[in-house]
């Protein structure tokens, strides 16, 4: 498919032509960071930014989503009702590689296993990824460390390419290819174009100063359970949900019942939940398996770098860098993955923490 | 004023002195502290048990988190095998020393088993504000030079007066040293301070009008994503289950609905009142970059003007809100003529 | 793909008060549906979300044995705030049932072999589910010795009592109750659970032990069964965990890498013993 070019004063034209059949959702600027929000006027774009603050995780898995709605008929649920909105067509743009390639985990992550996810699935099945390649990766990214790169499409359908004026616009997907199809008026790449994109994907990857040595970090991690290193590692960590909620893999959510009991109705709901949080895993009974920082921030580092691996043969972390930006108590990530990897490899220790 | 990268310097040292000495004269257990952060704009809390490590503690107007709040909370690392408490040595800037005094005057520790090294803070950047002002370019590095900030990027280099850019808190702050009860202070301490707030840092916030204040409070909240690093970073805050999480009943929603969001931090203020040391940590730390201050700051005000209280100053005065004596100012009951 | 948040609805049929303290209920209830009863296919030893929609929603054990047609049943003791909400049921009432969800107990690896099924307390429901299942016409010859050790605090504690008189009819079950302290109606044995299974003495040859009660029973009883020569593999047991969604989405019912809802509730010694201490 041939390579094209979108002008950086024809975004509006491509907003213009898509607001219709697409929900569009690109970066606006809000209070001092980017967020991806739908926007209604294409001078909302925002084409100058590093990421979101929120992953754009958020567009298809919101922090707080309704699971169905019910009516009553003051006592007991007389009727049910599911979601409507889910066959809406959305498109995604100018979202970073490492933020799409949690798309991917995402998606393999709810539709595993005998139950699927219809809700978080059908809105990915409708929504179509305009990517766009990191021209300066900041000091904290080290998506080369986890299977990625700053100019990595693969898990985009149309992938651009920041040239200062003008986007290098490339088909990636069959629905990717037909939606640039459908936009005839781009104009075709010249071949100083691509040379010139191919010459910053090789200085973005020149850029990115962070390199983690991954490919141990799983097995030393399984068999290091009780370590004393968590003790040391977890040591200043709050417990509060900063590192969870802005990290594009976290998923684990919180259900719950709101009732109206006026109007006979109510709905149920999902909202952003973390293995952070005290009552994350405490029973009725009072009993909690996970009771102390310690094993909670262990769970997190062994979620991401050992149990996704061994049940997905992925590694859960696309090495977008906000955890490190945003932890109240700067409990840096890259420094608990080198300590993991310098642990002296010994007899496998039983120490219950 | 004085030239804050020399005053910084001196702390410094000061801090790894006393350190030092409490570590070696087993006066302590364990140290808590600040080292250097990761990434520009950060400083980390660290734990300290050994002489060696002393040289990682520093001060550099970035030690934004309120470090009394790791002996509220129930922490593994503060307690010896048989379960005892250690004794913590703990760098004490004015509101660290508040905090604690008042963690104290609400029994949840003993000052005993403390000792604040003390310092005269200096004040604490603003963070927040210089990151949005930065905007879009990275920041690589930040230094102080002599009475600015000097920030840093791939391609810029921009400078802050620190008087300008440090935490609206801070420019108003009149207890820059922890106070002195029960000798637990070694190094620079206040002794019987008597405390002149004017609450200038919110007049402005005062002075609009009831529609402007709630469009600026739902403005800034609406962004609040209830991650509850402001609660965790609170040294007031220990409760063992917070109202929010308390299911029988349940009193608040925890969703992102404005009107859930708004229930949290109006409540979390309120019980705020009277206990609140304006450490400015909740600011400093919410992802969000959510000014909660005005909230508290008015809340302290409104206890200083009708009970003429000052959270964290002394061990005695018990807090208003825990409280009740026969002279308490009760206007704001219907009461006969 | 359907939504797999959304629950049947189901209408209450009967409920029974199990216990002397009234806070044990069990609910039978019926599909409102045809077509949902028709795809609730399930096995002992699963569970399935239940909720009073509004309230919330909670993850019981299914005590119905699905040998039992046309209802299900639910054995729930009030614990916290849905759990309470459910002991003010009433017949006619209406509950959400999203399931079976879990893996059940191994009925079919546990053909040929003897089974010795141990139960403390008021987690006897999926044990109820399996009894009954093993005892079916249809199932019994698959399976060769069953014994059954359910013990309890007091005897006003003892849940199923005519389910149990009806076992006891069977010459080819075992089945032995007992007690913390005696009683003067109590003609059963008396003693925790653990010092009665060494007393019974269950073979372990070509044996499965399952075993469910509170985590001191569990440990106890197991260092019985060691004792007595079961193997790792041979003891089962089910776990219970914090969930909310039951199918593996929310997160939070991981040991390790396994989720309880999906890898378990049901894991053998041997799996458990892999698994990290966080349970």
């Amino acid at each position: 498919m041939e390579v094209m070019i979108l002008m950086k004063d024809q975004v509006a034209k491509l907003y213009d032509e898509l607001s219709g059949e697409y929900n569009f959702f690109a970066p606006v600027k809000e209070k001092g960071y980017v967020a991806y929000r739908k926007i209604s006027n294409p001078k909302e774009i925002e084409l100058n930014y590093f990421n979101s603050k929120i992953p754009p995780k958020e567009i298809l898995f919101p922090q707080m989503e309704v699971l169905f709605e019910f009516k009553t008929d003051g006592k007991n649920v007389i009727e049910i009702e599911d979601r409507k909105d889910l066959d809406e067509k959305n498109i995604l743009f100018g979202i970073r590689p490492c933020d799409a390639h949690s798309f991917d985990l995402l998606e393999k992550f709810f539709a595993f296993g005998d139950f699927q996810d219809e809700i978080f699935l059908k809105k990915r099945e409708n929504s179509l990824i305009i990517g766009i390649g990191c021209n300066s990766p900041k000091s904290t990214c080290f998506c080369t460390s986890v299977e990625g790169h700053p100019f990595q499409k693969d898990d985009m359908d149309i992938f651009l390419v920041d040239l200062g004026d003008k986007y290098l616009v490339e088909g990636i997907s069959d629905k990717g290819n037909n939606l640039i199809q459908q936009l005839s008026w781009l104009s075709k790449a010249s071949k100083a174009d691509t040379i010139k994109a191919k010459e910053l994907a090789k200085k973005a990857e020149d850029l990115i100063t962070t390199k983690l040595d991954l490919t141990n970090t799983s097995q030393i991690l399984e068999s290091n359970f009780g370590n004393e290193i968590w003790k040391e590692v977890s040591e200043n960590c709050l417990g509060c949900g900063s590192c969870t909620f802005l990290c594009p893999t976290c998923t684990c959510f919180d259900v719950i019942d709101e009732n109206d009991q006026y109007e006979n109705r109510g709905r149920r709901i999902r909202i952003w939940d973390t293995c952070q949080f005290c009552l994350y895993t405490l029973h009725t009974s009072g009993h909690n398996p996970r009771d102390n920082n310690i094993e909670r921030c262990r769970n997190r580092i062994l979620h991401k770098f050992s149990y996704y691996p061994l049940n997905y043969d992925l590694i859960g972390c696309v090495g977008c860098g906000r955890c490190i930006q945003v932890c109240p108590v700067n409990n840096d990530l890259r420094t608990i993955i080198n300590k993991i990897n310098n642990i002296k490899p010994k007899e496998e220790e039983n120490v219950s923490v | 004023m004085g030239d804050i990268e020399s005053e910084n310097q001196n702390i410094e040292n000061k801090i790894k002195e006393l350190a030092r000495n409490l570590l070696r004269e087993k006066e302590v257990d364990v140290i808590i502290g600040y080292k250097k952060g990761t990434v520009p704009l950060s400083s980390s809390p660290v734990f300290i048990t050994r002489e060696e490590d002393v040289d990682k503690l520093l001060w550099n107007n970035l030690c934004y988190v309120n470090l009394a709040n790791y002996l509220a909370p129930r922490i593994p690392t503060l307690y010896d095998e048989e379960g005892q408490k250690l004794k913590v040595g703990i760098v004490a800037k004015g509101c660290v020393g508040r905090a604690l005094i008042h963690l104290a005057v609400e029994n949840q520790i003993n000052l005993e088993n403390i000792k604040m090294i003390g310092i005269s803070c200096n004040g604490i950047i603003n963070r927040k504000r210089i990151e949005k002002e930065i905007g879009e370019k990275e920041i690589l590095e930040t230094s102080i030079l002599g009475n600015n900030i000097i920030v840093k990027g791939r391609d810029f280099e921009k400078t802050f007066p620190f008087d300008e850019y440090m935490n609206e808190l801070c420019k108003v702050c009149k207890v820059k040293s922890p106070p002195n009860v029960v000798d637990s202070c070694v190094g620079e301490c206040l002794e019987n301070p008597v405390i002149e707030d004017d609450f200038n840092d919110i007049s402005d916030f005062e002075s609009k009008t009831s529609e402007e204040k709630w469009a600026y409070i739902k403005d800034t909240l609406s962004a609040c994503t209830r991650c509850y690093a402001c609660r965790e970073v609170c040294p007031m805050c220990y409760c063992n289950l917070c109202f929010v999480d308390q299911n029988k009943p349940i009193w608040f929603g925890k969703t992102t609905d404005f009107t859930d969001i708004f229930a949290f931090h109006f409540n979390r203020a309120m019980h705020l009142a009277g206990r609140c040391v304006a450490c400015g940590a909740c600011s400093s730390v919410c992802p969000m970059g959510i000014d909660l201050n005005i909230i508290t700051r008015k809340l302290e005000k409104i206890v200083k003007e009708r009970y003429n209280f000052t959270s964290g100053m002394d061990k005695e005065t018990l807090p208003p809100m825990m409280s009740f004596s026969m002279d308490d100012n009760q206007e704001f009951m219907l009461e006969e003529d | 793909m359907s939504n797999p948040y959304i629950p049947m609805l189901t209408t209450v049929k009967n409920i029974v008060s199990e216990n002397k303290v009234n806070d044990i209920k069990t609910l039978e209830l019926e599909f409102k549906k045809e077509e949902d009863y028709n795809k609730f296919n399930y096995i002992p030893g699963q569970f399935a979300e239940i909720s009073l929609i509004g309230k919330g929603e909670c993850p019981i054990g299914i005590a119905s044995s699905p040998t039992e047609e046309g209802s299900i049943q639910f054995t729930i003791k009030k614990m916290g705030t849905v759990t309470s909400e459910f002991q003010n049921c009433n017949i006619g009432d209406v509950v959400g049932v999203r399931g079976p969800f879990g893996n059940g107990w191994p009925i079919e690896e546990m053909k040929g072999k003897d089974i010795v099924v141990i139960g403390g307390g008021f987690a006897f429901s999926t044990l109820r589910s399996l009894v009954i299942y093993l005892l079916n016409e249809k199932h019994r010859k698959d399976y060769k010795k069953i014994t059954v050790i359910y013990g309890n605090r007091d005897s006003g504690e003892v849940l199923y009592r005519n389910v149990l008189e009806e076992w006891k009819k069977y010459d080819d079950i075992e089945v032995v109750l007992t007690i913390d302290r005696e009683e003067e109606e109590w003609k059963e044995k008396v003693g925790f659970v653990a010092p009665i299974v060494k007393e019974v003495g269950p073979s372990s040859n070509n044996a499965v032990a399952v075993v469910c009660g509170p985590p001191i029973m569990i440990k106890t009883t197991i260092a019985v069964l060691e004792d007595l020569n079961f193997n790792d593999e041979q003891i089962l047991n089910s776990l219970e965990m914090r969930m909310k969604c039951g199918i593996g989405k929310c997160g939070r019912c991981n040991i390790g890498n396994k989720f309880v809802c999906i890898d378990g509730p049901v894991f053998s010694l041997a799996e458990l013993k892999k698994l990290p201490n966080e349970y």
